[in-house]
């Protein structure tokens, strides 16, 4: 039978309705879906037992308590704890990764001897501590040592190590903490700062970006959402004043702009208007601050902070209405302020009524030293590290024969790093106790591999800007996945070897004491639960301190034409952590495209500067210069160029080496006059096309 | 086509008077779904994020400017745009609860389902997945692990309604019937700041049902009529303008 064509495309045509209506068509697309994701490299999930360890965070500088998911022995998950008075049921974009954190690439494996060629040899802890021993040994009373961490009892071992071999050289790398205990001890004030946000009913945050790097943000942002619940009116108003319109300001009721570095300038200023509608406080030298307050009109404040008058009014009047007023000060950067901010800020919470009231300013007590020859915190404060290097790069004091860095990264995270790390390699030994290779490390003659906070016993005491006295253990929910050693055990067999007195032979034994010193119950801590106090410091003669501030305001050096203002956001991680493997993705488009970031500035300053969105560009001054392309935000104050930071990492993993440029290297360190206390949180800058 | 109803409508209202776009809600549905971390971020088109968190501006200079944050997970439409353009029925919404799902080993990575949905909350896995330095032995149990060349999205943590069932049967109880806060996405229970509510909104005692019936919750994109399971609440009348683009002329509803 002869198949003609009409014929031969309705068999094509059955045939192909007959084959579609059958489901061996569309079995075999799904088999071959199926079976073509079936690739061998791909992770396959392993099951196991949940179970959950309450502990702290000593990673984020907000110490977030969480909860850590384990998967039979495998941590995989920091979740949030509502039980936590840190966390109280959020957590931070930087310790929901900190498990993660543990596999990073950048972690320091093994311990490392830095060869002569630039390589790196991979040690035994034998001969590790042997190094570093003899290398101690050799440095006798010139030796230094660095700690990146602000609350922790091992501050008191490196100390009391600097303080047995007759070195005064300990410093804690510089933060909000050393201001404020400053301010406070230049008060007669005895305990450290707290501010008591939860109990507030109208929060006004000068410069301090409480959302996000000031004090214990988690803490804070509890506060904030209970006190604005959805789709209803907020029953506290929260204002933020500061340059750019960040994180905390997108949060707040309110945005006062102001510019950086002139916190102390608003606080005089509103001081200046409640002193008018009658508040006092009783202090010996409030003459000589209400004299000095009253230079501080709101046309003056408008001329030098860029604060409209208006609003200063309304915002004073506000304040003075308010039932609970709480008022925080600092830096929108988290480090660089003066003293004088913190002082100023204080006074206003005076003038207010909210010192030691609830929702105000309290006094906490701190936990007295437990290593006799330590240093407590009020003594480590004192300490300037900016200061130190300055010093040293000035020829003024002797540089040290060894430095020792306990997770802490000032070749990265100090201002004007370059010339810190210029100081810092003259020095003929420096060991890194660290669980990163950062760039201090990378500097190092020696590196010595710490676990994290999750894989070790460590404490938390008060963080600075919480409202009541804390103490918490941090504990290990996981064996440590590399050959790392705790270092305060590490220092403690060095110290014996020396002959050093410390007191203790073990960390547990130091913790257990501090525990004790605190008042908490070291069973409790051991089983997750924390210690609080709502006991406040006695204080007498407590002072204004009026002729810190005045000295310091009287000095304060002129805002450039055009300044920067470094924005912080903890999702990008810290000097010490760099920028976590999945945060990265939290970056938005126009701050960072490949390796090129982005700076912003609004539209005028754009047109003044005659650049546009995208171009590249040159900001340079004194201290150093970067390249950046233009990015337009209108929540950035005029002459203003928020550049974020973070970036411009040397060291680290592919998630965070060479991803822009560090702002620090623009950030010029100054004196405060009156307290000598090193700053850096106002910096001009030049701007011309790269 | 009629809107898919159920018994229990998981759902989500997003204050975006409360966000602040800190980012934890994008690291911890990232490390509870298993998403690889990737060098370089900034290709937003081809990164994946379950939820996203986009930035707002009311437009206008500087004083008067504001800024909000949206993050935007995927809707769970009503009737979903990406369901019925699916050539092998990789997704679907057809279980009680109203998620719309996505069956990956069944997804042959034809996009359409992306060039549908109309709120880019679908994405392609572009790249082989990687966990560099060991990271994938903190991969949790409860989500498989894709391999390049699928769409993903997010499934409000469906894994974590699955365990919350499975623990009210082993009690004796309703699976149901949960309360509130029994289960809840990731990205829920890591907002530090309280913006994201999840429930179900056919329950009037769900805090979600309340505020998706606020005068000042809309959703996203409404008048395409997909029918969202996730709203926005703000009480700032530029933001919900936005959500839907609204002409200048034009009123906002509600």
């Amino acid at each position: 039978m002869a198949v003609d064509r009409r014929g031969f495309l309705k068999f094509v045509a059955g045939a192909t309705t007959g084959v579609l209506a059958t489901p061996v068509p569309w079995k075999l697309l799904d088999d071959a879906s199926i079976w073509t994701q079936n690739w061998s490299w791909i992770p396959r999930n392993v099951d196991g037992a949940n179970s959950y360890v309450s502990t702290i965070s000593k990673l984020c500088p907000s110490a977030a308590g969480m909860k850590v998911r384990l998967v039979g022995e495998r941590p995989v998950r920091v979740l949030p704890d509502d039980n936590h008075p840190l966390s109280m049921g959020g957590i931070t974009a930087l310790a929901v990764a900190e498990v993660q954190l543990m596999y990073s690439p950048s972690r320091v494996k093994r311990p490392l001897k830095h060869a002569g060629d630039g390589a790196y040899v991979a040690i035994s802890w034998e001969e590790a501590e042997k190094m570093l021993k003899e290398n101690l040994r050799r440095a006798g009373s010139k030796v230094a040592y660095v700690s990146g961490d602000e609350t922790g009892t091992i501050n008191e071992l490196l100390s009391g190590m600097a303080k047995e071999s007759g070195s005064e050289d300990f410093y804690v790398m510089p933060s909000e903490v050393q201001p404020a205990a400053l301010a406070f001890a230049s008060m007669n004030g005895k305990g450290q700062l707290g501010y008591d946000i939860e109990n507030s009913d109208y929060v006004f945050a000068i410069g301090a970006n409480i959302l996000e790097s000031w004090g214990t943000v988690l803490r804070n942002r509890a506060a904030f959402k209970k006190s604005h619940p959805a789709a209803k009116k907020p029953t506290v108003k929260f204002v933020y004043a500061g340059p750019v319109q960040n994180n905390t300001a997108a949060g707040a009721d309110e945005w006062l702009p102001a510019k950086s570095g002139a916190e102390a300038i608003v606080a005089m200023g509103i001081a200046n208007l409640l002193i008018k509608s009658g508040a006092t406080i009783n202090a010996p030298d409030f003459a000589e601050f209400k004299a000095l307050a009253a230079q501080y009109t709101p046309q003056k404040v408008a001329a030098l902070a860029g604060v409209a008058p208006a609003k200063l009014k309304a915002i004073a009047a506000e304040l003075s209405k308010a039932q609970r007023p709480v008022v925080l000060t600092g830096s929108e950067f988290g480090q660089g302020t003066g003293v004088a901010t913190v002082l100023a800020g204080t006074a206003v919470n005076m003038l207010l009524g909210s010192f030691g009231r609830e929702g105000g300013v309290k006094a906490l007590p701190l936990a007295p030293k437990v290593i006799a020859s330590g240093m407590d915190r009020s003594e480590s404060a004192q300490k300037d590290l900016v200061a130190y290097l300055s010093r040293i790069s000035a020829g003024k004091v002797s540089k040290p024969r060894a430095m020792v860095f306990y997770e802490a990264n000032p070749v990265y995270g100090l201002p004007q790093p370059a010339a810190m790390a210029k100081v810092m390699d003259k020095v003929p030994f420096k060991v890194a106790f660290t669980s990163f290779l950062d760039e201090t490390a990378k500097a190092c003659d020696l590196i010595l591999p710490t676990p994290l906070g999750l894989e070790r016993f460590d404490d938390v005491e008060t963080p600075y800007g919480i409202g009541q006295a804390f103490y918490s253990l941090a504990r290990p929910v996981a064996p440590c996945v590399i050959d790392g050693k705790p270092a305060a055990d590490v220092l403690l067999s060095v110290a014996t070897q020396l002959n050093m007195d410390l007191g203790f032979a073990t960390f547990e034994e130091i913790l257990q004491a501090k525990a004790e010193a605190a008042g908490a119950d070291w069973d409790s801590l051991m089983e997750g639960e924390f210690f609080t106090s709502d006991a406040v410091a006695e204080q007498s003669n407590l002072r204004i301190a009026a002729d810190v501030i005045g000295k310091a305001l009287a000095a304060a050096p002129k805002a450039a034409k055009l300044s920067i203002a470094p924005v912080q956001k903890l999702s990008l991680g810290t000097p010490n952590t760099a920028i976590p493997p999945y945060n990265n993705k939290t970056i938005r488009r126009w701050e960072l495209q490949k390796n090129e970031m982005y700076v912003a500035m609004n539209g005028a300053t754009a047109r003044e500067l005659g650049v546009v969105k995208h171009d590249r560009i040159k900001l340079s001054n004194s201290s150093g210069s970067i390249q950046a392309r233009v990015n337009i935000f209108e929540g950035v104050m005029p002459n203003t160029i928020a550049v974020l930071m973070g970036f411009g990492h040397t060291a680290f993993d592919e998630f965070s080496k060479g991803k822009g440029e560090n702002v620090m290297e623009l950030l010029t360190v100054g004196y405060e006059a009156g307290t000598g206390q090193s700053v850096w949180n106002v910096a001009g800058v030049n701007v011309s096309k790269a | 086509m009629q809107t898919k109803e159920f018994t229990i409508k998981w759902g989500m209202a997003i204050d975006l008077d409360k966000c602040t776009g800190c980012g934890a809600c994008m690291v911890a549905c990232q490390a509870e779904n298993n998403l690889a971390p990737i060098a370089d971020a900034s290709n937003k088109i081809k990164v994946m994020n379950w939820i996203t968190v986009y930035e707002l501006s009311n437009g206008k200079p500087y004083p008067e400017h504001d800024v909000a944050y949206l993050p935007r997970p995927c809707q769970q439409c009503g009737h979903p745009p990406c369901v019925s353009v699916c050539p092998v029925i990789a997704t679907d919404k057809n279980e009680e609860g109203g998620i719309v799902s996505q069956v990956t080993p069944r997804c042959i990575g034809c996009r359409y389902c992306m060039a549908a949905c109309p709120y880019h909350a679908r994405y392609f896995n572009w790249r082989d997945p990687v966990w560099p330095g060991g990271l994938e032995k903190a991969l949790t149990p409860d989500v498989s692990v894709r391999p390049r060349g699928v769409v993903e999205k997010c499934t409000f943590c469906h894994h974590r309604w699955m365990a919350a069932k499975d623990k009210a049967i082993v009690e004796g109880r309703d699976p149901m019937d949960l309360a509130e806060g029994e289960y809840v996405t990731s990205c829920t229970e890591a907002c530090p700041n309280g913006a994201i509510t999840f429930g179900d909104l056919n329950n009037e005692e769900h805090e979600v049902a309340k505020l998706a019936s606020s005068k000042h919750a809309h959703r996203l994109l409404e008048r395409l009529g997909a029918h969202t399971q996730v709203y926005y609440v703000s009480r700032r009348e530029w933001v919900l303008r936005q959500l839907d683009n609204y002409l200048e002329d034009e009123k906002v509803k509600g």
